[in-house]
């Protein structure tokens, strides 16, 4: 039987395991630094999530804004545009302009 | 157990515990104070109802930024049918918003395949307005997506509709400016940029940037909308008043080449360009670049320009205007008369056909073709609209086309094809005292990013020497003084040619009909636009002066007004004194 075995099979009759002091200080702090590091991940990770998040919601916003911007772009253009234009003028009682002169600042006294 | 390990002990505990309760607060954390967060970020990964990864396609504008091309956004109706949960309920709901029966609804949510399974995806109604889209999407409905598609639209209606051609449902652009600077207006799509593995599926744990969608570059033309507008509105009333089949009027700045109006009829809307199919012959192809034309009179600008510039001649030089033959080919005047004793200014003013043969044949075939070809005849403008074609000008090189008899009809117009725009920049070469420049449609491009590229102005050639480029503006405003009154316009000095030329057809030339032209511009000296006029078959008269030369007064008018041009004439208020 190897000396591993040796151990597990003396420390399971006994009730308990006799650890050199070493090893049970490399034990205990490779426990407490793991779960160092997993409470450390747990809170990155959930940062990272909510802060992916932020931006996935500011990036649907800007969409959105685009998409708004676009369509109110298009309707300014469309009241503007040269028939529309044409029409309005029509209704406030403008006429197209037929004689057209053109006066000159002159020299006279 | 003695008190060192023991303390040593209770503080391993202490420790353990506490990193413990660390991460219980943490769970407690995302559990409980944030699960909100969460859980409305999980219902939207769930019920994801509206999403848009499509950049919007690049805008076009006119020289003063008035928008004739943008982008408008409709919505698609579309589902999941395996994850549809009452495909009777969400058919009614549907179809009472959409106005369509709830029965066809479900019947598309409940179509099954080859397999009797459930489609994946099916489409319920395209498309659909803002506000309805909007309202489905506030439904929540499992299964169901609303979509956001952009779709062009043209706010101006007809206007310039052959220089911005059309987008499809695609958003891919056909003729104009939308099919020739396509690359340019399309968005670039959404990406992801990553590694991946054998199977192109992405490999996990990557930090994977994405490229998000970027809009397309935004156009500015050279367009001026009112201009457009005037050109459109007067080539209409010309149509009509003389009863033309179509045609063309463009409006160039002479010393930049910058397009300032292309109008041509029959026109079209492109936002509707769909329902012209089936309805014969298609409106898309812009008269003004894709389809030549014999150009008949008015080329004997060009004729006389050559013959002026290599020092043959004189605007005073004679000629005896007789029978007259080339390459076996009798040359006659459109009058069919001979007028004995003629000066080079006479060739135009009385648009002599005998002069220009004489003057060509004199110049020979090798100095004539050159000067056609410095004029940009034969060849494409590079304009930047879709579907130019070069005309169509045959040398003696050419063997299976080429007759002697072409270098006496050539000068005068008949024999070769040209198009419009390489007409009217014929002409503005003439304005601009003998430099030719690239004519152009785009003034500006504006970069996603905000960066503004200005067009450069691109020198084709020195065709002829502004000294001679001078006379030949003197000669043809005579032309307009003497021989085409319907061309003036009182106060200002205008000049240009009449071109009335036979229309080809298969065996000869058609003994009905012509295309009647006018190229000028004003005022002289320092003339601010150039205008072609081009009429299809007038029914009124055949000839140019009648018909093509008033409009272009018209035009030329209201031009002056509009660009704050006043008349030579104009005169001091009396009421002032």
């Amino acid at each position: 039987m190897s000396d591993f075995m040796q151990w597990v099979t003396h420390g399971t009759k006994r009730g308990r395991y006799e650890l050199p002091p070493r090893l049970k200080a490399i034990l205990v702090g490779t426990v407490i630094a793991v779960t160092l590091v997993a409470a450390l991940y747990l809170a990155l990770v959930s940062r990272t999530a909510a802060r992916g998040r932020h931006i996935e919601q500011l990036q649907s916003e800007l969409f959105r804004l685009q998409r708004e911007n676009e369509q109110l772009e298009l309707e300014i253009a469309a009241e503007g545009s040269v028939d529309r234009t044409w029409e309005r003028a029509i209704e406030l009682g403008f006429a197209p302009a037929d004689q057209i002169h053109f006066l000159l600042p002159g020299d006279a006294p | 157990m003695a008190e060192g390990p023991r303390r040593r002990l209770r503080l391993v505990i202490a420790l353990l515990v506490g990193l413990v309760i660390l991460i219980v607060v943490q769970l407690g954390q995302l559990q409980i104070i944030d699960h909100a967060f969460y859980q409305e970020w999980a219902d939207e990964q769930q019920y994801q109802s509206i999403v848009m990864a499509e950049a919007p396609r690049g805008v076009i504008r006119d020289r003063n930024g008035h928008l004739l091309a943008g982008n408008a956004v409709v919505y698609s109706i579309e589902a999941a049918p395996p994850y549809v949960l009452d495909a009777g309920a969400v058919a009614a709901e549907l179809g009472a918003i959409l106005h369509l029966p709830a029965a066809q609804i479900q019947r598309s949510l409940e179509e099954r395949d080859e397999n009797d399974q459930l489609l994946w995806w099916v489409r319920i109604a395209y498309p659909v307005t803002k506000e309805v889209g909007e309202q489905i999407a506030d439904l929540r409905l499992p299964g169901i997506t609303v979509w956001p598609h952009w779709t062009r639209a043209y706010p101006e209606g007809r206007l310039a509709s052959h220089t911005l051609g059309f987008c499809t449902v695609e958003l891919t652009g056909f003729y104009g400016v939308e099919g020739f600077q396509d690359d340019l207006l399309r968005p670039e799509p959404a990406r992801w940029e990553g590694p991946v593995d054998s199977d192109s599926e992405q490999i996990p744990w990557a930090v994977a940037p994405i490229v998000l969608p970027e809009p397309g570059t935004d156009l500015v033309l050279t367009l001026d909308r009112t201009i457009q507008a005037l050109a459109e509105e007067e080539l209409a009333r010309s149509v009509y008043e003389f009863q033309a089949e179509g045609g063309t009027i463009i409006v160039m700045d002479p010393h930049t080449f910058e397009i300032l109006a292309l109008a041509s009829l029959p026109n079209y809307d492109p936002g509707r360009y769909v329902e012209f199919y089936g309805a014969g012959q298609l409106p898309f192809e812009d008269p003004a670049v894709s389809m030549q034309y014999e150009p008949g009179s008015v080329f004997k600008i060009v004729t006389v320009a050559a013959a002026l510039d290599m020092g043959l001649v004189t605007p005073e030089s004679t000629y005896y205007d007789d029978e007259f033959e080339v390459g076996g080919q009798e040359i006659l005047n459109a009058s069919r008369q001979h007028y004995g004793w003629q000066s080079v200014t006479d060739i135009l003013v009385k648009s002599l056909n005998v002069g220009a043969a004489h003057l060509s044949t004199e110049m020979g075939a090798g100095e004539f073709y050159e000067y056609v070809y410095r004029f940009g005849f034969g060849r494409i403008t590079e304009v930047g609209l879709a579907g130019e074609v070069a005309g169509q000008v045959w040398t003696p090189s050419d063997f299976e086309h080429w007759h002697d008899s072409n270098l006496g009809t050539n000068a005068f117009g008949q024999g070769l094809a040209v198009t419009p725009l390489q007409m009217a920049a014929a002409v503005a070469t003439v304005a601009n005292d003998g430099t030719r420049l690239r004519p152009h449609i785009v003034l500006q491009r504006v970069e996603p990013d905000g960066t503004v590229l200005n067009h450069q102005p691109v020198i084709e050639a020195e065709v002829i020497s502004s000294h001679t480029a001078r006379q030949l503006q003197e000669m043809l405003v005579q032309v307009v003084e003497e021989g085409v009154p319907n061309a003036q316009v009182p106060g200002y000095r205008v000049a240009g040619k009449t071109g009335t030329a036979q229309i080809p057809i298969p065996g000869g030339y058609d003994q009905e009909g012509t295309i009647a032209s006018f190229g000028g511009f004003g005022p002289v000296p320092d003339p601010r636009f150039v205008i072609l006029v081009k009429l299809d078959r007038p029914g009124t008269s055949d000839w140019a002066a009648d018909t093509a030369a008033a409009s272009f007064s018209r035009l030329a008018e209201r031009l002056f007004v509009v660009m704050g041009v006043p008349p030579e004439t104009a005169t001091i208020a009396e009421a002032v004194r």
